[in-house]
């Protein structure tokens, strides 16, 4: 451990982790740097994007504003998570409506996304872009996005 | 970021000691404090952690005629409680439009009043719905209302190391009216450039919270009879001064001041009436 | 198994990585013993640097090493893709906000970033040129040194870079029913893509080896090559797939900057932009446009006569061509006998502005569109028909001497009209609009690319296309399979290694599917061509008796599978057919572009809006694109590409503007204040069609697509705010709070029955 850095333990993806990590580490940077999670994606860092989005003890939250030492005992799903080996439906829903372009905001949409649909199982549109609206894409795949989750959900017949 | 210590009580005693130390703020949901870390605007050497001091609560509870919202609650608790839906409706709008999903499982209702931003989001519900604000502190502890919370942009009368335990709101024994109007520049998840709450009794007093248009949220009140005057709603706005930045201008910031606050009476009026 | 034929809407090729977020970007990208580099700028405009104080941050634990100006050759060396003037880093002055005067290497991007706000930088604030007013005053400082610029440039002395004159007939000699006289205003805007901006470099086999997020490898390897006096051989650039491009990530940056600390401490280098770093990085030239039109009564389009003033930033890029280009094609889609534009490319002391979907048109179209609707106004004509009147027909003149019109235009017209409910009767407080926009395609460049038919039939393709999104994998893998008859899964595509990967000249203008598609089929055939020339040897027959058609080879009476002719003919010894593509376009040197375009993107918008009218606030009904593509190779790509380019016109069209204060610098940095659209932003209904008619020279009639989507979305939604409100709008962005000041007699915008007067007149 350098100077300064302390110890953070925690649940990742299933398994139980212990890192070392300075006060002032996010819980996006541990995850990227240290625990070499590259699928988090970093962008706006101040939570307008949602490019980070992870879920933390259940619920999704933008890792870029969580100090990892705040995560100390919980239990973190990244998008290296977000299936159990294999593709969930959802991510190949994503695939099938072309919901795929450059591909950077897409973990963050699948983790805003799993989220979701864990909380309401059968979103309606409008639902959906409430539920994603913290999460941009610049090539503009919003309509897409809204029909993967919505098929994923089997409500698809999007009205977008 | 700019390095600094980090540090979690589990007790209310050992917060208030934590945070008497020089350069200590609180990290309660990290949605504010981590941006102006980034930003250099705050420069802290501790981050007092408040999300395991046990005193501080993370539940809303209905209790005689109060509504008391614990000063660990997150936004996204206080959308869809049945007791805000029927007693403060507004408070549940303002609080479902902080920020995104992200946002609002880490933002606490009490981070967004110590922000103090002239526009904090829950603000104008807060002080429509005459809420208080008790604080614990070296000092002990004091109830003030939300009115009287705020001092400046980015300021309130929370002294070293004092900290935000509960807010409250007085659960009205008759029905009141509520309406909620907030501009933005998008439809999209956005900073509000002006936001309001009316919350009209049916005796026809009408309170009205302010965000945006002025240094700090501001608390204004008047009647129907009032309003009903010439200058009445000339009279109820002139508590504001609206500015020009990079959101809005001045007079267009003026303009929805009225629009929206008649608008929001009379959604306020109609709840009322189909109350009856 | 995937049906590869064209015209199948097969899923992506690398999206599986993408969904499950294996695929690495530049700034995922994992070399042992990185640094890391963060950049201090002034908190400024312009400002004369006078001393860099390094005492203090070279003390902080972690930094290693920190460069200035000072560490490099005098006089500074300078890239750039027209004018040689980007410093690789501020020497002596800081020429925009946000210019780096220093770089601090750190060994973790903490360090390096405490290093950075521990550098003291004593600096004189200068007056500087932000606007398009100051760039025209004739007192105002200049940006660019007149010594660096050519003795016999007229202009040297002004802080105009370059100016054309384009035109035909004589605007001056003509008369008309209605002139129409407007000044129209196009906002800097960023491009924001969600991967911000990544370099890395290391030193490699006595030269050097870079990571970027670049869309063109091999004009930064050329850069690079040269500023490194490295043969181009030693310069190996390594190209991730970017997340999202748009055309930011074109030109180099700081690449020169990174690979020169690389090769100085002989350690791998890495820098990753953050979200405001990019804004200050790249954008869209702003500009103003004067547009005076002459119609007849009947609404044909007599003459134009445009003003097109671009504002560039501190160093050129490639925004010049971006304004030669757009500028060029001054009648948009339009036939008209008589037009003349003066273009000037303005300099300041701004973010660069460098590519941009739409490459210019955007703007181009925003003035012509708004315009032809306020001769429809005065004249009483219906939008679309005014349209109609004029647009060239397939094979008429849009530019005299030049590549005619290339598609039924007028068709992608109708179509956008009755998909929106065109004269549909509207409710109070609704208004649609309707606007064209084209676009020129590449007008030179050359694409290569070598493919191998391995041993047991699987395909490997080396192409540079960048896929930063548009799915260039997907269609080149798809088009391999077409031709060769291997399926989707046994082609492997490799990409992103100038060292291993041959020549692409650029992954832009929407060329790849013409350029780089065109190179692979001619690859295919004459990967064909060998096979069947080999067979036939090894069977001892003529060539005549040997068959090839997609997935299989025919000698005589037997017919084999590709693998098994393989392997008959690589029995005793292994081997492999390998064939190079290419697609070359010459360009012309007498042509005012340097040649033709190979195709027009032409697009049409029709929207309909529903206004508050006492708030300005509006909804977005409905939102028609339609797209005249030519032949869609993967049509849900198409689509989306289509889909995406109006949500980012629907950006620069309601929300987007970099605002900046009076010193220079950008008050809207980052994404809390510069808002892009989002999930509720989306129109209720949208809806893009594509235009099929085979009339492309891409592989089965294709264009090229993905720009079309924006070009027309501002005029379409503001003429649709007009007929709800009866306000006209000339500036960018159409907010609420444009809407409403225009409404209560706010300068942004005049009442109707204000604006074009009908006039007899001669000249002017």
């Amino acid at each position: 451990m350098s100077q300064g850095e302390r110890s953070v333990t925690l649940s990742v993806n299933g398994a139980p982790r212990t890192v070392s990590v300075t006060p002032s580490t996010t819980l996006l940077e541990m995850v990227r740097t240290k625990l070499e999670l590259t699928g988090s994606k970093e962008c706006c860092s101040e939570g307008e994007c949602g490019a980070c989005t992870v879920i933390l003890d259940g619920e999704p939250v933008n890792s870029c504003l969580v100090l990892a030492l705040e995560a100390d005992g919980s239990s973190v799903t990244t998008i290296e998570g977000a299936g159990s080996g294999g593709m969930t439906r959802l991510q190949q829903s994503f695939l099938d409506a072309g919901a795929v372009q450059c591909g950077f905001c897409i973990p963050g949409m699948v983790m805003a996304a799993t989220a979701l649909l864990e909380r309401v199982p059968r979103p309606t549109a409008g639902e959906v872009r409430e539920g994603l609206s913290g999460n941009l894409c610049r090539c503009g795949g919003y309509a897409r996005i809204c029909e993967a989750v919505l098929e994923a959900a089997g409500t698809g017949g999007a009205d977008v | 970021m700019s390095t600094f210590d980090y540090r979690r009580p589990q007790s209310l005693g050992e917060m208030t000691e934590l945070l008497g130390r020089d350069d200590a703020v609180v990290l309660a949901g990290g949605t504010d404090l981590l941006v102006g870390i980034r930003r250099h605007k705050v420069r802290p050497a501790l981050v007092v952690d408040v999300k395991s001091v046990a005193e501080i609560g993370n539940q809303i509870d209905a209790e005689k005629r109060r509504l008391r919202i614990g000063g660990r609650v997150v936004m996204s608790q206080l959308t869809g409680n049945e007791h805000v839906d029927s007693h403060f409706p507004a408070l549940g709008v303002a609080a479902s439009v902080v920020g995104s999903v992200q946002i609002r499982n880490r933002a606490t209702l009490a981070g967004n009043l110590c922000n103090a931003s002239p526009a904090a989001d829950t603000a104008p519900a807060l002080l429509a719905y005459a809420a208080t604000v008790t604080t614990s502190g070296p000092d002990g502890s004091r109830t003030l209302p939300v009115k009287e919370f705020f001092v400046g942009p980015g300021s309130t009368v929370l002294r070293h190391g004092e900290i935000v335990t509960e807010v409250e709101l007085p659960i009205p024994t008759e029905k009141v009216g509520s309406g909620f109007a907030r501009v933005t520049r998008r439809k999209g998840v956005d900073l509000a450039s002006v936001s309001l709450v009316c919350a009209l009794e049916s005796s026809g007093r009408a309170r009205f919270g302010f965000g945006a248009v002025g240094p700090t949220p501001l608390a204004a009140e008047t009647t129907l009879d009032e309003l009903a005057d010439d200058d009445g709603w000339d009279r109820l706005l002139s508590i504001t001064s609206p500015i020009s930045d990079v959101r809005a201008g001045a007079d267009y910031r003026r303009a929805m001041l009225e629009v929206h606050s008649r608008r929001a009476l009379r959604a306020a009026h109609d709840q009322l009436e189909a109350a009856r | 198994m995937s049906e590869p034929g064209m015209g199948n809407s097969v899923r992506r090729v690398g999206g599986p990585d993408r969904v499950t977020g294996a695929q690495r970007f530049t700034a995922d990208v994992a070399v042992e013993d990185v640094l890391h580099v963060a950049l201090v700028p002034l908190d400024c405009g312009r400002a004369k640097i006078e001393a860099i104080d390094t005492s203090a941050a070279v003390e902080i634990e972690g930094v290693i090493r920190i460069f200035t100006a000072d560490d490099f050759p005098r006089p500074m060396p300078r890239f750039g893709p027209r004018f040689v003037d980007r410093p690789v880093i501020a020497s002596g002055e800081a020429k925009y906000h946000g210019d780096p005067v220093a770089a601090v290497v750190g060994i973790n991007k903490e360090a390096a970033i405490e290093g950075a706000s521990a550098v003291r930088v004593e600096y004189q604030e200068l007056p500087g040129v932000y606007t398009i007013d100051d760039a025209l005053d004739r007192g105002a400082p200049l940006v660019v040194d007149p010594e660096l610029r050519p003795s016999d440039d007229p202009l040297r002395s002004t802080n105009i870079r370059q100016k054309w004159e384009w035109g035909w007939g004589d605007v001056d000699s003509v008369a008309a029913d209605l002139v129409v006289d407007e000044t129209y205003e196009f906002p800097m805007v960023t491009h924001f893509s969600i991967e911000p901006h990544a370099f890395m470099a290391m030193p490699d086999d006595g030269g050097v080896a870079v990571w970027s997020s670049i869309q063109h490898p091999y004009l930064l390897q050329s850069t690079l090559s040269e500023l490194l006096e490295l043969p181009k051989s030693k310069v190996r650039v390594h190209a991730p797939d970017p997340g999202g491009g748009f055309g930011g990530k074109g030109f180099p940056k700081y690449e020169p900057l990174v690979a020169s600390m690389a090769l100085e401490l002989g350690r791998p280098v890495r820098l990753v932009l953050t979200l405001e770093e990019t804004f200050q990085a790249v954008r869209r030239s702003n500009a103003r446009i004067r547009l005076r039109t002459g119609f007849a009564r009947d609404g044909q389009l007599l003459y134009i006569d445009a003003v097109d003033d671009f504002l560039m930033g501190a160093y050129a890029d490639i925004a010049p061509r971006v304004i030669s280009k757009s500028t060029y094609f001054l009648a948009g889609p339009y036939k008209v006998a008589a037009a003349r534009a003066v273009a000037r490319a303005l300099m300041s002391h701004t973010t660069p502005s460098t590519a941009f979907r739409g490459f210019g048109a955007p703007q181009v179209a925003w003035a012509l569109e708004s315009q032809m609707d306020a001769a429809a106004r005065a004249l009483d004509i219906d939008p679309v028909d005014i349209r109609l009147r004029n647009l060239a027909a397939p094979g008429e003149d849009i530019v005299p001497g030049d590549r005619p019109a290339d598609g039924d235009w007028r068709q992608s017209l109708h179509i956008a009209a009755e998909r929106v409910g065109w004269g549909e009767p509207l409710p109070p407080g609704r208004g649609r609009g309707i606007a064209v926009g084209i676009k020129a395609s590449a007008t030179a460049g050359a694409s290569y690319c070598i493919l191998r038919i391995l041993h047991d039939g699987s395909v490997s393709l080396i192409a540079g296309t960048s896929d930063m999104g548009q799915g260039a994998r997907t269609i080149l893998t798809q088009l391999v399979s077409e031709h060769l008859g291997v399926p989707m899964e046994r082609v492997s595509l490799v990409m992103g290694d100038t060292a291993v990967v041959p020549f692409d000249y650029s992954t832009s203008a929407s060329r790849s599917t013409v350029f780089m598609g065109n190179a692979v089929v001619d690859a295919c055939r004459r990967a064909i061509a060998d096979l069947v020339e080999r067979t036939a040897r090894h069977h001892g027959v003529p060539i005549e008796d040997v068959f090839f058609t997609p997935g299989q080879v025919s000698v005589t009476k037997t017919a084999y599978t590709l693998p098994q002719a393989l392997g008959v003919l690589f029995g005793n010894v292994p081997g492999e057919i390998i064939a190079t593509g290419s697609e070359r376009g010459e360009g012309s040197v007498d042509h005012p572009l340097g040649g033709a375009a190979s195709f027009y993107e032409f697009s049409c918008t029709a929207s309909e809006v529903e206004v508050d009218l006492e708030t300005g606030d509006y909804e977005l009904v409905k939102h028609i694109t339609v797209a005249d593509v030519g032949r869609a190779i993967n049509p849900q790509h198409v689509e989306m590409q289509d889909e995406g380019a109006a949500v980012m016109g629907l950006g620069h069209t309601l929300m987007e503007h970099l605002i900046l204060d009076d010193h220079g610098r950008i008050r809207n940095l980052g994404a809390l204040d510069y808002r892009i659209p989002t999930f509720k932003d989306l129109p209720a209904s949208m809806a893009s069609v594509l235009v099929e008619n085979g009339d492309g020279p891409g592989p089965g009639g294709a264009k090229g697509s993905g720009e079309g989507g924006l070009l027309a979305t501002s005029p379409a939604i503001a003429a649709a705010i007009t007929q709800a409100t009866g306000v006209v709008i000339r500036d960018l962005p159409l907010t609420p709070e444009r809407v409403w000041k225009a409404m209560h007699g706010g300068n942004d915008g005049v009442r109707d029955e204000e604006t074009t007067e009908g006039k007899n007149s001669e000249g002017d």
